[in-house]
């Protein structure tokens, strides 16, 4: 029994009706369908008043609502329209109009909003990249002279090292293995002048593998 | 918060900041506060766009932000509600500014609104720069100052400066709200010159916004004076305006129910000193008296000290013209013989039907119709008494009496507004669109016409141009424009409804009632 009638529901039940005085005819019928979008009215409104105030307000919002419209705070997003295929050349127009309304530059003070806000246009630049090295030089001759030199040098010091590796070759054992294991697996010591190329195998016995 | 005001507030901001400032404000609508990952994750927009519409909604003041309680160091953004709707009322408030400081205050006001909050230096500049008003720097200023000390303006927290925080802090007194800045002329000629920098000002930092609530202040004080004028008279409207004036010398303007007794002898001193209405000073008794005693009860007396002591009932006052409200409402819908059935409700409390229509004098089908429509748009409610026992036998004998339930039906009736016109803006926003480039020809005419005029070409070549729009053309346009008129003057007139419902339900008392624990303890 608990709660039986209790609950609220949109309608009244017939019982209720009865009640409120709804017999025979005056009972409304159960309304399946959604209301009319326009129902007709069943008087006329009021006739608006226009004051001066009034057309003072409307034509200062149409100014304001087209300053706001011009100005850089008017973000709308600059995605073309997917659903028309054919661009018409007033597409074209319209859009050449709208991009040469030049918009003054907004202006925002960062100091008074959360930094996360403030993105900044400046690209991430890598630590030392400041010096730009010109990847074409200027006179090859010069660059050409340049790299013989340096070859030269690279050449000088390898006598040199190869000298003193001799001396040293038990110490710097260990590291030179590190060094080749850090790299790849390329093995350095192998020479292959193309003597060998063409000559007969020696496993042919062995029959293909398969 | 209801989803026809959630729509109007979209379409407002749509209107004013375009479309992705919409997305971002109607997310944030949707929760109490959002983080900018949140934000970034349900708008599905690129960093840079959201960060660019925050940074939009922050600087006119529509998005607060706070330090995120689990991360100091994230913002928590949320949505200003009500000053999104404020926005409609911009045209007001520069009306009300143009009607009491002219053209110099609604340039200043106009500054404001178009440029969000600013130093008051920055606001001169630019006034003087791009207002059609040409007036001196002096004029400007004095009519800032004084748009200070009235209240209109009001200063904006000032962000505390120091330790470079991720999130900026703001701070101020509330003593320092209206506390005039320091203009200097000098400096404001040097920078036209161009031999200053504006971020050198005395006052830099220091940034001033329009006051709503000072706006709204007026507007409620017209809704009354306009009501009492409109009933006894254009003296008793005087005589009121003045006692509103006494009443905010001790009274906070935004005091719920009821302001702090003032005598008559205090009214008659003001008047006599402000008032040309000789009729008023003469017979000042009678006309407060005649207020008083008027069933509008919008001043109430209190004692006798001093000429009679006397108090403005604003909770009172604005049920009244609430329900006259309701009465005209009903009256335009439902014709009259409607709005004698709800006055006679009301007045009742609880109704039965029976007794309804011998009250109304209304023949009973015709009255039955009348309360059921009334019923069915919630404009009175039906309370159910059921009989004890009954037994099991039959239904349980019950009675149905209507009844009025003021505070609901104001909140159903207020979203019926704020759908209304969320209509109108739209249908206003298709109109144009549909006729854009109708519209837009005849701007360009227009503004041809107007340089030819400057220019002093003969009428004949003027009638030429002008002919470039067919007959058709201008047949459709009219149309269109008187269309457009009528929907903004619809917008005005629902805002002033809007405005009086938003005043019944902050001054009026929430009724209390007893919950089942109180019960219990009983």
């Amino acid at each position: 029994m608990a709660g039986r009638g209790r609950g609220k529901t949109g309608s009244l039940t017939q019982e209720q009706l009865q009640t409120l005085g709804c017999i025979g005819k005056d009972i409304p019928q159960v309304q399946t369908a959604p209301p009319p979008t326009f129902p007709p009215l069943m008087s006329k409104p009021v006739k608006l008043e226009t004051t001066a105030a009034q057309n003072y307000q409307i034509l200062w919002r149409e100014a304001y609502l087209n300053h706001m419209r011009d100005s850089p705070y008017f973000l709308a997003p600059k995605i073309p329209n997917a659903n028309s295929t054919l661009q018409s050349y007033s597409d074209q127009w319209a859009t050449a109009v709208e991009n040469a309304k030049t918009k003054t530059k907004a202006d925002f003070i960062w100091q008074m909003m959360p930094t996360e806000l403030h993105i900044t246009q400046k690209k991430r630049r890598v630590a030392g990249g400041d010096k730009i090295v010109s990847k074409k030089p200027r006179n090859i001759d010069d660059r050409l002279k340049v790299l013989e030199e340096k070859e030269r040098n690279e050449d000088e010091k390898d006598i040199t090292k190869a000298s003193s590796d001799s001396e040293h070759e038990e110490e710097e054992e260990a590291p030179a293995d590190e060094e080749m294991d850090d790299e790849n697996d390329y093995g350095n010591s192998y020479f292959d002048n193309g003597e060998s190329y063409n000559e007969e195998d020696d496993n042919l016995d062995d029959g293909p593998v398969y | 918060m209801s989803i026809e005001y959630a729509n109007l507030c979209s379409v407002v901001v749509k209107q004013v900041f375009g479309e992705t400032v919409q997305i971002v404000a109607d997310c944030l609508f949707c929760a109490v506060s959002r983080t900018l990952p949140a934000i970034l994750k349900t708008t599905k927009l690129s960093r840079k766009e959201v960060s660019l519409a925050l940074a939009v909604l922050i600087k006119y003041q529509l998005v607060v932000f706070i330090p995120c309680e689990s991360n100091p160091f994230l913002a928590e953004y949320s949505l200003k509600r009500e000053e999104i709707f404020n926005i409609l009322r911009y045209p007001g408030y520069v009306q009300l500014i143009h009607t009491k400081y002219g053209a110099v205050g609604a340039a200043i006001a106009e500054e404001l609104l178009h440029g969000g909050p600013q130093t008051a230096t920055n606001v001169l500049l630019k006034c003087i720069a791009s207002s059609e008003v040409k007036e001196k720097v002096d004029t400007y200023r004095d009519n800032f100052l004084t748009m200070v000390s009235d209240n209109y303006l009001i200063r904006l927290p000032q962000l505390i400066t120091g330790e470079e925080e991720t999130i900026p802090k703001f701070q101020i007194d509330a003593y320092q709200y209206f506390v005039p800045p320091d203009i200097n002329l000098h400096f404001i000629a040097q920078v036209q010159a161009g031999k200053e920098n504006v971020e050198k000002a005395a006052d830099a930092g220091i940034f001033w916004q329009l006051n709503f609530s000072r706006f709204h202040q007026d507007f409620r004080d017209a809704v009354m004076i306009g009501a009492i004028e409109k009933k006894l008279g254009a003296s008793t409207g005087e005589c009121f305006k003045y006692i509103l004036k006494q009443m905010y010398e001790r009274t906070d303007p935004w005091q719920k129910e009821c302001s702090n007794p003032f005598t008559l002898a205090e009214i008659k001193q003001l008047i006599e000193k402000k008032s040309n209405n000789l009729d008023l000073i003469k017979h000042l008794d009678q006309y407060v008296t005649l207020i008083a005693d008027d069933p509008l009860c919008f001043i109430r007396k209190v004692g006798d000290m001093g000429g009679g002591q006397y108090v403005v009932d604003l909770n009172r006052a604005f049920e009244e013209l609430t329900l006259a409200w309701f009465g005209h409402v009903i009256t335009e819908r439902y014709g009259s013989k409607a709005s004698r059935i709800f006055r006679i409700i009301y007045m009742k409390k609880f109704i039965e039907q029976e007794e309804l229509q011998k009250e109304a004098m209304i023949p009973a089908r015709e009255a039955k119709l009348l309360s059921y429509y009334l019923f069915q748009d919630q404009f009175i409610q039906i309370k159910t008494i059921r009989k004890a026992g009954g037994g099991g036998t039959g239904p349980a004998k019950a009675f149905f009496l209507f009844h009025f339930k003021p505070r609901q039906s104001v909140r159903m009736v207020l979203n019926v507004c704020y759908k209304a016109l969320y209509n109108t803006i739209e249908r206003s926003n298709f109109e144009k669109s549909e006729h854009k480039r109708l519209i837009e020809k005849s701007q360009k005419l227009d503004s041809i016409v107007a340089t030819m005029k400057e220019r002093g070409e003969s009428a004949e070549y003027i009638d030429e141009i002008l002919e470039t729009l067919t007959p058709p053309e201008r047949e459709i346009l009219e149309k269109v424009k008187s269309r457009l008129k009528t929907l903004s003057k619809a917008e005005i007139t629902l805002d002033s409804s809007i405005f009086l419902l938003q005043m019944y339900l902050f001054h009026t008392k929430v009724p209390t009632t007893l919950s089942n624990k109180d019960k219990k303890l009983m």
